[in-house]
């Protein structure tokens, strides 16, 4: 055991000895990580837009002050005069509003387009100002109710209303199928599997054909080392390689990016650990079977890209056809990118990912296996 | 007892039989040299007593006991020096010998404390902190000869430990097992070096094609030519046919014969002068005589009809 950690040990520092080293498992993906999130984002996050409406209140009494709130609860944000450019859209609240909605006359607000403004969010601002009007109408009949007509010019009346929990509240969710992972939840999670696979398969096949040319394994051989503790340190190297850059990402993803992990953040871990025991144990076959640094570079590196676009690291698998679902599942890829949208995109609890976990060990128990059957010094 | 047996060993590669029924022996204390050139089976020999391949027939014996019967055991008691230049270039000579003391079975810090006592006897305590790859080609062989060394091995195979360094490196490190072999360790070495077999080596086994041809002390050696000296006539060689020279065949023995050159040895305890009368007699024109002592190369070419360094 004791040699397996030494061997395990002494990898990751030589690893760390090289400069392209940092570059591929630290900036690279980084980038990668950034540029997937922000293309995947969509024009704005799509949780909680808030487009920029010019508001001209020409209204000193409370209502108007009161209807602007209301824009705000409503998902606006207001914009000033002296900022014109920035509006979307436009609202010019009259004068006598205020005075005219107790006086129970109707009152004109107008709705305009701001120059230089496209359709953008056109259509969702004035659903929204429809809304205020509305849940203005609703506090105005609540007043009206609960104070009798004085309390209409009553604020802190109006007020007390518009901050009282609703009665009936609407809980959406998207029915029938799961919400695509979008953003940095989908580029983090996508770039980790990928370049944990790339990373482990390349260096470590890479590193170990070097070891055979320069006659490393075969000095490792001649001492009191058995074969077993052989491969399975230079597993536990390439686990530890991986472990370093699990930290990264996830630390980045979660300080850098703002991705919430979910509360199964033991859960993400033991994924990703799992899985990089099995992208670590293929490393060592293909550095087993292959013979030459070239081919072992050229072979992982074409592998390692399939895996990943097939696996969903590039897109989501919820908006690819079926025959690509399948796919996917035929590869660890696929499974550890399941178990991580589970629990990062769609809050799943551990119960949710014992089935890929389950499928993930098999396939690094076979991949160690023939890891162990191919190994020669 | 001898510390390493081998005995009989055979070992082919496809059609081709790269070692054929070499046996040999070397006592503790003792430095055994294995002389051929390049492609002799040196390395195949080695590597079957290092455990790297199973003799396809033969046996290894480690310290009185079988090596396959505990390869772990023999592994334990031995050190290898690879010809090629095994080590992790990127990290430091310090950390290659620390870790490959842990290899051998040290603690890390018994590793440590042995990784600097061999820095110091191969001079290497000064650029003991920088990454190998920025060492010259002698100081990596110190370092790849420090590698084997860490657990003091009783058994040290050396695989032609100074391929590829200056004469002054080759010095250093030939000085330098020459220290192991007065401490007691047994020390197999090859080499297709004459000088380090001459200069170092106890006794000698040559190799060629895969079998043992002669072995024993570089004495011994020289004896199978007929004694301490050679006769090397040079001049037009071309037609000259020793058999057709009367008697010749009783007095002399033929090592060498080329168009310019002929090596000869006298038979039994003659005087030399009297040898040299007879040669500047024959029917030849030879233009130079001279006599020297015989080297391994004439005992190689006695033996296999060519030039060690061909």
């Amino acid at each position: 055991m004791r040699r397996i950690l030494d061997i395990g040990h002494n990898d990751l520092r030589v690893f760390f000895k090289s400069k392209t080293a940092y570059v591929w498992l630290f900036i690279v993906p980084f980038a990668f990580v950034y540029f997937m999130g922000f293309a995947s984002r969509g024009p704005g996050d799509p949780a909680n837009p808030r487009p920029p409406l010019l508001v001209e209140n020409l209204d000193t009494n409370f209502l108007g002050r009161i209807f602007l709130d209301e824009l705000g609860a409503q998902g606006m944000a207001i914009v000033d005069p002296t900022n014109r450019a920035a509006a979307e859209r436009g609202l010019r609240i009259p004068a006598d509003f205020t005075q005219r909605v107790l006086n129970h006359q109707q009152s004109k607000v107008e709705f305009f387009e701001t120059e230089g403004s496209g359709a953008g969010n056109a259509a969702m601002i004035e659903l929204r100002v429809v809304r205020a009007l509305i849940a203005i109408n609703s506090h105005l009949i609540e007043v009206a109710t609960q104070h009798g007509e004085s309390g209409l010019t009553d604020e802190a009346a109006f007020r007390a209303v518009m901050h009282a929990p609703n009665p009936v509240n609407l809980n959406a969710h998207f029915a029938g199928r799961k919400p695509v992972p979008s953003g940095f939840n989908f580029s983090l999670p996508g770039n980790l599997v990928m370049y944990l696979m790339m990373n482990l398969l390349i260096f470590g096949g890479a590193a170990l054909a070097g070891e055979r040319r320069n006659g490393v394994l075969r000095r490792l051989a001649v001492h009191p080392v058995r074969r077993g503790e052989l491969v399975m340190g230079k597993i536990y190297g390439l686990m530890l390689l991986g472990a370093v850059q699990i930290a990264f990402f996830l630390a980045v993803g979660k300080f850098v990016f703002g991705v919430n992990l979910g509360a199964n953040l033991p859960a993400v871990t033991l994924t990703l650990l799992v899985f990089a025991w099995v992208a670590g144990s293929l490393g060592v076959l293909a550095g087993s079977v292959l013979k030459a640094e070239d081919r072992v570079v050229g072979v992982c590196v074409l592998a390692s890209l399939a895996m990943a676009a097939l696996g969903g690291c590039w897109w989501p698998l919820e908006i690819a056809p079926d025959a690509l679902k399948v796919i996917a599942h035929c590869l660890p890829t696929g499974w550890a990118l399941d178990a991580l949208h589970q629990l990062i995109s769609f809050g799943s609890g551990f119960g949710a990912v014992v089935k890929p976990l389950a499928v993930l060990l098999v396939f690094g128990g076979v991949a160690n296996l023939l890891a162990a059957r191919f190994f020669r010094v | 007892m001898p510390f390493l047996h081998a005995h009989r060993l055979g070992k082919s590669f496809g059609e081709v039989r790269a070692v054929d029924g070499v046996s040999f022996e070397v006592q503790a204390g003792e430095l055994y040299g294995l002389l051929g050139p390049n492609g002799a089976g040196k390395t195949t020999t080695i590597s079957m007593i290092a455990g790297l391949l199973k003799p396809d027939a033969g046996e290894v014996t480690v310290d009185g006991t079988p090596f396959w019967s505990d390869p772990q055991r023999a592994k334990r008691i031995m050190g290898v020096v690879p010809q090629e230049l095994a080590l992790y270039e990127e990290l430091t000579a310090r950390e290659n010998l620390e870790f490959w003391g842990r290899m051998a079975g040290l603690t890390p810090r018994d590793a440590r404390q042995r990784a600097g006592e061999l820095l110091a006897a191969l001079s290497l305590t000064d650029r003991a902190r920088d990454a190998v790859k920025t060492y010259s080609g002698g100081m990596k062989r110190r370092v790849n000869l420090g590698c084997a060394l860490l657990h003091h091995p009783k058994l040290l195979l050396l695989d032609e430990p100074t391929v590829g360094i200056d004469p002054q490196a080759r010095l250093n490190i030939l000085e330098f097992i020459r220290g192991l072999r007065a401490n007691g360790t047994a020390i197999l070495y090859t080499t297709h070096y004459l000088e380090e077999a001459e200069t170092l080596c106890q006794r000698i086994g040559i190799i060629d094609h895969g079998r043992l041809l002669a072995e024993g002390t570089l004495g011994e050696l020289q004896e199978r030519l007929g004694g301490d000296r050679l006769f090397v006539l040079e001049g037009d060689l071309s037609g000259a046919q020793p058999d057709a020279w009367p008697g010749f065949r009783e007095r002399f023995r033929v090592i060498q014969q080329a168009e310019k050159q002929l090596v000869v040895a006298a038979v039994g305890q003659r005087d030399p002068s009297d040898c040299l009368k007879e040669l500047l007699a024959l029917p030849v024109r030879a233009e130079n005589v001279t006599l020297k002592r015989p080297s391994l190369n004439d005992v190689f070419l006695q033996l296999t009809g060519r030039d060690l360094r061909e």
